[in-house]
């Protein structure tokens, strides 16, 4: 009991310094920020690199790490995140993913991807409770976690500037109105949480012993959660969010094992948001100002397509691709294609609901499983599996997913991460084994196992994806739909039931989501969880925003784009990534609506 | 610059960025198709390797290992005077590149066979590809016995199952006069899953005690929930089925909540090997560095001689290098075509190997005959082999 209070309390102290960071650029700038993940793996490598390379000593590499990360975060802030979080928090959210690929990977060059053993700078065994052995180190962790709290809480309670930090996360505009140097305030809390976070891998390195570039990932997710379980913008909410989950956390896994850790974070978070939407300490506004709703839709400069670009598109993918494509270019095609339709399905929810689901691997994960069982175990030839698995993923996600439709803003967005990443846990419990020899596609014994077979498979697949979404669009319903993402309090008052279109809209999508991912099971032949990952959530939403959010065909171009590049960069591997992050931060900088973007 | 000529400048910029990966795919696969047959052509092997991602460790420990010995083989003549060189394809270990890799390998015709890929993930998805491609699929790496038993005579593996490490394991544990155990093992289906299945099996059959069994997320970096569990019922040792960072994790915090009995666990992988707490952990291993040997100790120092600033090596490093040695006998053996390699697989016999001394194949299942485990410690960070 005690030896598990104590874990719990060590682990919720590294999520409680992550939590901070967040939720103070989230207060400031309502900007969900992914690079605070990478500041955790940063700040532990650097200082890596400076005790055990460089051979200094630990207090001078502490402050030093501390620098770098506040410079880089405030270059960070003042050439990508400012510009667009003015007008597009969204688009300002998918450049900080952008920052965070660039800069795990630039850490991959320069310390290499092989785990480290981070130095004993101060004892970590040398004290006991009953079996439990502590050390100094944890003692002196909670102590700095302390003395930042309280040296940050009197700041902002006190301060000159820390009350304009306040006012500017109250209310960015009648800040400014009052004479709040806003752009500052808002460099500096970026600057702090910058630090905060390679404070917070410091800690967190000492804490567990050994460390890579992306080793943070998986802390900075938990923080995140930690502190939307706070309220997201309150500090004191971050610091209990990071303690609470960290308590309970460890006596979920204590009671229901490692395995099910995923699941238990997952489920205090949706408790939490479902009891009170807005955290634990944050308060939910009457009127919420939702990320993606509203105005944003005709912030972009719509790109005008001529009739003949549409009839040469499908000519060129259907007819053309086919028939001179080598197999090589048609399998990139086949993942192209499949990623496009799960991204033009996904629209209905991102786009016309306003609901920015993060956990698309989910329902992509239900569809491909059951797609695979059905054909194995019940011999139901591909040809049902295929919708069949489309609609078990919509009812099952629907089922799962329906307490977090009254959540709003961007607490429905972690909810769903949530969700999707719990999915794929419980798959994973329940089915323990990878599925292998998932039978190919067949017509009359025949199978269709050839690149050009699945190629053509997947774009009829797409084709009607694309036909089914814009008859939707055009529908009664799919007006009805929109309003709810165009001005969902004007939606309400109009008699509007919110809550179940939303809850539709992300049926449609889950659906969708099930037929790429039983597209995706029967051309590998082969599935595990490994493969429905956080990385892949993330990448069908990028491919949205980055099409033009609410346009199914923009999916496809964003598709092409993000997949195609990734293949395209081949040239260069160890610069791969990073270019696809630059080129991805240069498009969103100039198109930060989305490529393809359509007047409202 | 105005509204509409900075749209236009977009706009042709995205259509071009467009237009360009089309044409980049389209040419990267035509300008390999041409190959030239002169007498001393190079010899191509492809490898499908994570260069960047979550898995990009064991690539840059391949990468190291495959140049070194492609270096030694070039140096000593090639491949009946053909030199060999590798091509590098980065997937991630991600099915969604590891095919367009596959594809793209088959579709150039200097490649004779292909190592990878590293997670049964991305390897088994792409093994269709190379079988419809004829082109040997060599998963050196893949200790998952599905990777052959379900694949066809293309896949190929020298690496030994997960099954047979932890049947050996738990028969060794039992030999060393324990009775009861506490496990923790990895909750992942390819891998964790199936060698907890093997070693339970084994324990059952035996008579050794599981007090407690519990799976654990490779990724959490707290252990000490599960692990305040697994030895709540004083087992005599306790065993670990997993890799080295989360055996360093695991370890440290096993020790840090007091548990003082040995531990079965851990990779001879280099921050496992540099944890304080991992001193006097006991695992099978294959390849021991500090084997006196003279084929080993001539690997480990040309080794630490071409990689100065890396100086473990480890099993990672000593599989690849064998790897592509016993490609290179392959070829020496049935010719330097797809049809050649495949053919010479079948028929090697008795490879030198830093990692088993000799090796042949099973032409059957694909996988090597007899691999031997050899019980080894950790001492003062090299693992070391232990008397029987």
């Amino acid at each position: 009991m005690l030896d598990t209070l104590i874990a719990g309390l060590l682990r919720g102290n590294v999520y409680a310094l992550g939590a901070v960071g967040i939720s103070l650029v989230f207060g400031v700038m309502n900007v969900v920020n992914f690079a605070q993940f990478s500041f955790f793996g940063l700040g532990a490598m650097l200082a890596w690199f400076f005790v055990v390379k460089l051979e200094l000593s630990f207090w001078i590499a502490l402050p030093l790490v501390l620098i770098i990360c506040a410079l880089l975060g405030l270059v960070i802030n003042i050439s990508v995140v400012r510009p667009l979080a003015k007008y597009l928090p969204l688009a300002a959210m998918l450049s900080t993913y952008a920052v965070s690929q660039v800069l795990d990977n630039a850490s991959q060059l320069a310390f290499s991807a092989q785990f480290r053993v981070f130095p004993e700078v101060l004892p970590t065994g040398n004290l006991h409770i009953g079996n439990m052995r502590i050390g100094t180190s944890d003692i002196v962790m909670l102590a700095v976690t302390a003395v930042v709290m309280v040296a940050m809480s009197l700041f902002l309670k006190y301060g000159k500037t820390g009350r304009a930090i306040r006012a500017t996360a109250q209310d960015q505009e009648a800040a400014l109105q009052m004479g709040i140097p806003v752009g500052p305030v808002q460099n500096l809390s970026f600057v702090i949480a910058s630090a905060l976070g390679g404070l917070a891998g410091i800690f967190f390195s000492l804490y567990i012993g050994v460390v890579n570039p992306t080793s943070g990932l998986n802390i900075g997710m938990t923080s995140f959660v930690a502190a939307t379980l706070g309220g997201l913008g309150s500090l004191v909410g971050a610091v209990i969010g990071g303690f609470v989950l960290g308590i309970f956390e460890a006596f979920g896994i204590y009671a229901f094992g490692d395995a099910a850790r995923q699941i238990v974070v997952f489920v205090i978070l949706i408790v939490v948001l479902v009891v009170r939407p807005g955290g634990l300490l944050g308060k939910v506004p009457l009127i919420s100002t939702e990320p993606l709703t509203g105005t944003f839709l005709g912030k972009g400069r719509p790109l005008r397509i001529p009739r003949w670009v549409w009839i040469a598109a499908i000519v060129v993918g259907g007819v053309v691709i086919p028939i001179v494509g080598s197999n090589y270019l048609l399998t990139t095609g086949t993942q192209v294609l499949i990623y496009a339709i799960i991204a033009a399905g996904f629209t209905v929810t991102a786009g016309q609901a306003g609901v920015l689901a993060l956990g698309q691997a989910g329902p992509i994960a239900i569809g491909a499983y059951a797609s695979a069982m059905l054909s194995l175990y019940a011999h139901i030839p591909f040809w049902f599996a295929l919708p069949l698995a489309g609609v078990i993923a919509a009812v099952i996600a629907s089922v799962l997913a329906s307490p977090i439709w009254g959540v709003k803003g961007h607490y429905i967005s972690i909810a769903t991460l949530g969700l999707g990443i719990a999915i794929v846990a419980v798959i994973q419990l329940i089915v323990p084994r990878a599925i292998y020899d998932i039978p190919v596609p067949s017509i009359a014994g025949i199978p269709l196992s050839t690149p050009l077979a699945y190629y053509l498979i997947d774009f009829v697949v797409l084709m009607l994806t694309l036909l089914v979404m814009w008859r939707l669009r055009r529908s009664h319903l799919g007006r009805v739909i929109s309003s709810v993402g165009s001005d969902e309090v004007a939606a309400l008052a109009s008699g509007v039931r919110v809550r179940d279109y939303k809850a539709l809209a992300f049926a449609v999508s889950a659906f969708f989501a099930g037929i790429g991912g039983s597209l995706l099971a029967h051309q590998y032949t082969y599935i595990d969880t490994t493969i429905f990952t956080m990385l892949m959530s993330l990448l069908v939403v990028t491919i949205v925003i980055l099409g033009g959010i609410s346009l199914p065909y923009g999916a496809v171009v964003g598709s092409i784009i993000l997949i195609g590049a990734m293949e395209l960069l081949r040239f260069a591997p160890e610069w791969r990534i990073i270019v696809y992050g630059l080129v991805l931060i240069l498009v969103v900088r100039f198109r930060p609506g989305g490529i393809l973007v359509r007047n409202s | 610059m105005s509204r509409p000529i900075r749209r236009t400048l977009l706009a042709s910029a995205v259509a071009s960025l467009a237009v360009m990966t089309l044409a980049g795919c389209s040419l990267a696969a035509d300008a390999s198709s041409s190959s030239d047959s002169s007498a001393n052509s190079t010899v191509y092997f492809g490898v499908s390797a994570a260069e960047t991602g979550q898995y990009a460790q064991y690539g840059e420990q391949f990468k190291q290992a495959f140049d070194l010995a492609v270096e030694q083989v070039n140096a000593n003549g090639g491949i009946d005077g053909h030199p060999v060189a590798l091509k590098y394809e980065d997937s991630q270990s991600d099915p969604k590149q590891s095919v367009t890799v596959a594809q793209k390998f088959v579709a150039d015709p200097d490649v004779i066979l292909v190592f990878g890929d590293y997670s049964s993930a991305a390897s088994i998805p792409a093994s269709p590809i190379y079988t419809s491609g004829k082109l040997l699929q060599y998963g050196f790496n893949n200790s998952n016995a599905d990777f052959t038993d379900k694949g066809t005579d293309y896949q190929w593996s020298s690496s030994t199952t997960t099954a047979d490490e932890y049947v050996w394991e738990a028969d060794y544990i039992k030999d060393q006069g324990v009775d009861s155990i506490g496990v923790t093992y990895l909750n992942t289906s390819d891998w964790g899953i199936p060698a907890y299945d093997a070693f339970k099996a084994e324990a059952d059959k035996i008579g050794l005690k599981i007090t407690d069994a519990e799976a654990v997320d490779p990724t959490s970096d707290d252990y000490r929930p599960s692990l305040t569990k697994a030895v709540a019922g004083d087992p005599e040792a306790f065993a670990h089925l997993g890799y080295g960072p989360d055996s360093a994790k695991l370890v440290t915090q096993l020790r840090a909540i007091g548990y003082k009995g040995t531990f079965y666990g851990g990779q001879d992988e280099q921050s496992f090997d540099e944890t304080p707490d991992a001193e006097g952990s006991v695992i099978p291993a294959q390849f021991v560095a500090s084997n006196p040997d003279e084929a080993v100790q001539a690997f480990v120092t040309a080794f630490q001689a071409k990689y100065p600033d890396d100086k473990d090596v480890t099993s990672f490093e000593a599989g690849a290098y064998d790897a592509l040695n016993i490609a290179v006998a392959a070829a020496k053996a049935g010719g330097t075509t797809r049809a050649g390699i495949l053919k010479g697989f079948q028929e090697i016999k008795d490879v030198p190997s830093v990692v088993y001394g000799s090796v042949t194949f099973d032409p059957q299942t694909r996988r090597i005959l007899n691999p031997q485990f050899t019980p080894t410690i950790l001492k003062d960070g090299t693992w070391v082999t232990l008397d029987k």
